[in-house]
């Protein structure tokens, strides 16, 4: 067996790959097993979007239900609740753009003109924390917060803001700022990492001829610091606008009970908890899988869209 | 970034007092705001039930009890839950681990054959999914449903966790691997004798990813433990509860607060509180517990990513 592969590379080269494939076997083998997995996990639910195209009755085999076309698009786009998704994963996506991207890289920059090092370390670390933890015990610390006994009540009736406490989660309205304000929450120190670390890399010969200069240190923060990070700013913003389908499924279904909340469905219910609740909820298996796939393709339309543009700027894309 | 003070410094004006003012009240800001919610629901778990009722409990237990832990210890669906947690974190962990971290040499080394092929297999996904009904009906076929290994054969391929892991071991000197083909080691040995032991800070972030992804899993057992209520995680253990004390609050503030209904209710609304802030504590306990350590190690690791992902 090894023989071979010691003859060195010139004979090795004219070999066919079939030759060379048996040769490396044993690369080969660690690779197979994450292969087998990723044709049968990813692959065949490919496949089976086709589901979507028919009308899957519980215990057919996915794929080989009775055909009926493109009812399931139509029928998808003429129920009122559908538009209603739509609406509000692009409200939740906007808003995020608009507000939960920038505070990260705020904290970032803020970060950098604190001096005392311990602080600034001791801060990062309890600012990751949130991250880690799942959207169940966000909810429940959310609602304990929240909650009419909760302390953000209690500050509100004691500070006279209002008379009675304030049941957050029984009026849609609070929706949309409870999860904008929950997803800064738990993920502001996390996205804030990159952006700092690119800050770390920044010469500090830059701040000093801009001492000499003579610039203030407000001008220090938007023309050395924020333009440094420019870049990594439009590639992850540019990102952000191919994820826009994606609303964090966890987040709501949690905030919501699952869903369960009908108080809140006018304002919470996404593409995500669509499919799921009539998929899951209502067993209606083949207009979920053809409303999945809607989003499958618009999401897939995006990514590509945003990763061609990345890829133009000079940045890596994923691959 | 220390710089020191004979360095030339420029004139200092009110905005740079301004800055500092605001940065300080930030930064301070974010700390409490994040750390807050943490500490006073360990305190009210630690505070006395009803004590807890008459309100104002800050980061501190007032009347201190571990009556709310001894409760729901006493519930043999918690130990399960536990037990179920940890058995899945640690095999789902691992195999993931040597599953993808494999999948990631191999698909890291220059002289692979089919390198190209492989490369768009793997792509494809990370773009295109089936959806969630496809996968669930597959998983069904499979008789994973009401099975404890659905928390793992779906998971032991994380591709984006192989990305990572592939670019750093692409950024490992290749003679390490041409040496060790010169001694007729296999790439077996190689994989897990060189290439393995040098890349602890990826393989301690990876670990800390899908260690959390499974910790944190509800998603998974109510989909599929829907008939084995004894295979639910922690996770879902605290969405019941949640939702049990969710709907005694709904019931207690539609009935008006002030009337015998709402009194009545009282005690036993805030006893749940107790209960989910405990279970809650519990839950999160071993991620608080373990993540400071793994922390040194996936800002490396996340560096990696968004450098060469």
């Amino acid at each position: 067996m090894k023989t071979p592969q010691a003859t060195g590379n010139s004979a090795a080269a004219k070999k066919s790959s079939w030759q060379k494939l048996l040769e490396q076997w044993d690369l080969q083998a660690l690779l197979l097993p994450g292969f087998l997995l990723t044709l049968l996990f990813t692959y065949v639910p490919m496949y089976g979007v086709i589901m979507g195209f028919q009308q899957y009755k519980l215990g057919d085999f996915p794929g080989f239900s009775e055909w009926v076309g493109f009812k399931h698009f139509i029928d998808m786009f003429s129920l009122p609740d559908f538009g209603l998704s739509i609406r509000n994963t692009l409200v939740i996506a906007v808003l995020r753009m608009l507000i939960s991207f920038w505070i990260p890289i705020i904290f970032a920059v803020l970060m950098n003109e604190l001096k005392s090092q311990g602080l600034k370390k001791t801060v990062q670390t309890v600012s990751y924390l949130p991250h880690f933890i799942s959207w169940t015990v966000t909810a429940a610390l959310l609602f304990d917060m929240l909650g009419t006994n909760g302390t953000v009540n209690e500050l509100i009736v004691n500070l006279h803001i209002a008379s009675e406490p304030i049941a957050f989660f029984q009026h849609g309205e609070y929706f949309w700022a409870i999860v904008i304000l929950s997803d800064i929450w738990k993920e502001l120190g996390w996205n804030a990492i990159i952006y700092i670390s690119a800050i770390t890399s920044v010469s500090q010969d830059m701040y000093e001829a801009a001492d000499i200069d003579g610039a203030t240190r407000l001008q220090k923060m938007w023309y050395i610091t924020v333009q440094s990070i420019k870049p990594t700013i439009v590639l992850l913003f540019i990102f952000q606008v191919g994820g826009l389908l994606n609303s964090s499924f966890d987040q709501i279904m949690m905030l919501t009970n699952q869903m369960t909340n009908p108080l809140l469905r006018e304002y919470a219910d996404v593409i995500d908890t669509y499919i799921y609740r009539y998929g899951m909820s209502m067993g209606r298996f083949s207009f979920a899988a053809a409303s999945g796939l809607f989003k499958s393709v618009i999401n897939f339309a995006l990514l590509l869209i945003s990763n061609g543009i990345a890829g133009k700027l000079g940045e890596t894309a994923l691959f | 970034m220390a710089k020191n003070p004979n360095q030339i410094r420029a004139k200092r004006v009110v905005s740079d007092y301004v800055i500092d003012i605001v940065t300080v009240v930030v930064i301070v800001l974010v700390f409490v705001l994040t750390l807050y919610p943490f500490l006073n629901s360990l305190a009210i778990s630690l505070n006395d039930a009803d004590n807890t009722t008459l309100g104002g409990i800050t980061i501190y237990p007032r009347i201190f009890t571990t009556k709310n832990y001894e409760q729901i210890f006493s519930n043999p669906t918690i130990w399960k839950a536990y037990g179920v947690t940890i058995a899945r974190t640690v095999i789902g962990t691992v195999g993931g681990l040597l599953v993808t971290g494999a999948l990631a040499f191999a698909l890291s080394r220059p002289g692979l054959v089919f390198k190209k092929f492989y490369t768009m297999i793997f792509l494809i996904p990370m773009y295109f999914g089936g959806g969630l009904m496809p996968s669930y009906f597959l998983n069904v076929k499979l008789g994973l449903y009401g099975n404890f290994l659905v928390y793992i054969i779906p998971s032991l391929v994380n591709l984006w966790n192989m990305i990572l892991m592939r670019s750093y071991f692409s950024s490992l000197p290749e003679a390490l691997e041409e040496s060790a083909r010169i001694d007729g080691a296999n790439y077996f040995t190689i994989f897990w004798k060189i290439y393995w032991p040098i890349s602890t800070p990826i393989i301690a972030t990876i670990a800390l990813y899908f260690g959390v992804q499974h910790w944190n899993d509800w998603f998974t057992a109510s989909l599929y433990m829907t008939t084995a209520p004894d295979l639910r995680p922690m996770q879902n253990v605290l969405m019941t509860v949640i939702n049990e004390s969710r709907a005694a609050e709904m019931i207690a503030s539609t009935s008006g607060g002030a009337s015998v209904a709402g009194d009545a209710l009282k005690g036993q609304k805030t006893n749940t509180r107790s209960i989910t802030m405990a279970t809650m504590i519990v839950t999160i306990l071993p991620i608080i517990v373990i993540y400071p350590f793994l922390q040194r190690y996936f800002i490396k690791g996340i560096m990696i990513g968004s450098v060469k992902g």
